[in-house]
């Protein structure tokens, strides 16, 4: 580093990102030279917590590795667990469960949009998308109860079925939101100060996605056609038939293209869902006995979810969730340089990196943390993936 | 209940699992509207009266919790938001907890929950400017 370098230390407590972690920002001038990553502000030891609890404890741990998408990590435990078991769940149950998974994705891109101008400074669209959000948390308050957490999945079924009228409510709040969306998505399109401050901002191009493993949305928005729901479908995504969001430039703005189609995708999903709901009962719920080990996955809002556990003697005996952000998490020091500092908190906002769910990995050896892409991680650690 | 002047809030993001800072910051949006009552959420806690805490002490943000603490002026009031702030919540157990809050800093408000609803923020932050209030007169 030369004399007359800055060095501005963004987080871990900033206004300008909303979660704990630290970037250490080189500048010159405006221009930013390197980034150094600071990690760990959120790291609270989850799959620690997961071992030595049984199947059924285990399961509200795992809700509780992000508060954005709780309902996937619940499924994605889930998933993993009955395939250990073998178990294919009643059609009812699967049809509620797209339904949350469609929900849980809709409040995440509207809660991300929201952040993403306030970034660039509209706070009243902040406060339109906000707004709808809350007509989506409304939907699961009828159903689960909660608008945070749920718990509602449970090994083999649901804690809860639907009551008669949930369908009419839901159709109801999802069709608004859509409807308000599209709105936004033209308003964003059509507005100057959106467009100039996200178009070739924080660009990654196809090979770059291909060759950080990225997933989800960002993939999709530079061109990466990769979806879990389409390529290892669970619940009713192989049966009912739906677009997969996709851009090409993989800017920001394509970014925020891709995210709001997919939530009247969503929307589109729930409707169709709802409307072939088939009239049973569930089944009740009973501790299971698990033993083995298994692996799943599933589409976050963020893009790959997978989950490995080990369970000896009817406890967890070895837990591993990989989530999304993990592949972004370095990526960002390869973006930043080069940008103006003030691109730096719109980029990081429009990866959506969900810290709280990536800090999981720190290797510590002989007082020294090692910080490894994946590829090297899963060489030396061999963990499977 | 009138103020006496508009309480302005800074939020510390502790290593939570973002429940509660979601409910935290969804009291600034148009259902929930604080300003309403006149209180601000500011991004400086050198201008803050009221200081909200969520997610639980780790290790590593310990100490940022003090220096954030010290850095106010008094009169202050601390709120811890969540069973993660008030006990450690689901994460009591961790190698990684250092908590609860109120061995880091001296707390006056517990909010439970996990995540407590905003409305039950609003009645914490409320219950905040009681505080505040009275320490300030004597
Ligand atoms: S109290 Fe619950 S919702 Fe709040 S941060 Fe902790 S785990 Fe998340």
């Amino acid at each position: 580093m030369r004399v007359h370098d800055f060095v501005m230390p963004v987080g871990p407590q900033s206004p300008a990102i909303k979660e704990p972690i630290l970037l250490k920002v080189c500048l010159e001038g405006e221009e930013v030279q390197k980034v150094r990553m600071v990690t760990g502000y959120t790291h609270r030891g989850i799959e620690y917590l997961l071992e030595g609890k049984n199947p059924d404890q285990a399961l509200y741990v795992a809700s509780r590795v992000c508060g954005i998408c709780s309902i996937t990590h619940e499924r994605a435990y889930v998933r993993t667990v009955e395939n250990i078991l073998g178990y294919d769940a009643p059609e009812r149950v699967k049809a509620i469960r797209t339904v949350l998974f469609e929900l849980e994705r809709m409040q995440s891109h509207l809660l991300w949009a929201g952040f993403m101008m306030h970034e660039i400074g509209l706070e009243t669209l902040f406060n339109y998308f906000w707004r709808e959000r809350e007509k989506v948390l409304d939907c699961f308050e009828k159903i689960t109860g909660g608008r945070v957490h749920h718990n509602i999945n449970k090994i083999r079924t649901l804690r809860y079925d639907m009551e008669e009228e949930d369908p009419e409510f839901i159709l109801q709040q999802v069709r608004s939101v859509a409807r308000k969306t599209r709105d936004y998505y033209n308003d964003c399109m059509k507005e100057e100060v959106v467009v100039s401050r996200l178009k070739n901002v924080g660009t990654i191009p196809k090979s770059m996605a291909l060759e950080w493993g990225l997933t989800g949305p960002i993939a999709r928005a530079s061109g990466v056609r990769i979806d879990t729901r389409k390529i290892d479908p669970y619940d009713w995504y192989s049966r009912i038939d739906f677009e997969m969001a996709a851009g090409k430039r993989g800017d920001a703005l394509e970014r925020l293209k891709v995210r709001l189609t997919e939530v009247m995708e969503s929307a589109r999903i729930v409707e169709r869902v709802l409307s072939g709901l088939p009239d049973e009962k569930i089944p009740p719920h009973s501790l299971s006995r698990v033993e083995g080990e298994g692996h799943a996955r599933v589409e976050a809002p963020r893009g790959e979810l997978f989950y490995y556990l080990r369970f000896k003697n009817n406890r967890v005996e070895r837990a591993k969730i990989r989530t999304p952000s993990f592949s972004y998490m370095k990526i960002l020091e390869e973006l930043l340089p080069g940008m103006v500092v003030g691109d730096v908190p719109v980029i990081v906002a429009s990866l959506d990196p969900c810290f709280s769910c990536l800090e999981r990995v720190l290797v510590e050896k002989n007082g020294r943390v090692e910080e490894l892409r994946e590829k090297e991680f899963r060489r030396k650690y061999s963990c499977p993936g | 209940m009138t103020f006496k002047k508009s309480p302005w809030v800074f939020v510390f993001h502790g290593a939570g699992c973002n429940g509660c800072n979601l409910e935290v910051l969804a009291v600034a949006t148009p259902r929930y509207d604080v300003e309403r009552l006149g209180i601000v959420i500011k991004h400086s806690p050198r201008n803050a009266d009221i200081l909200v805490v969520e997610g639980m002490v780790n290790k590593k943000n310990a100490d940022r919790i003090r220096t954030v603490y010290d850095q106010m002026a008094s009169p202050k009031v601390v709120v811890a938001v969540g069973a993660c702030a008030v006990s450690g919540g689901p994460f009591a157990e961790s190698y990684n907890h250092a908590g609860p809050l109120d061995r880091i800093i001296p707390v006056d408000v517990y909010v439970p929950g996990c995540p407590p609803r905003p409305e039950a923020v609003i009645d914490g932050i409320l219950k905040g400017v009681e505080v505040l209030e009275r320490a300030s007169k004597g």
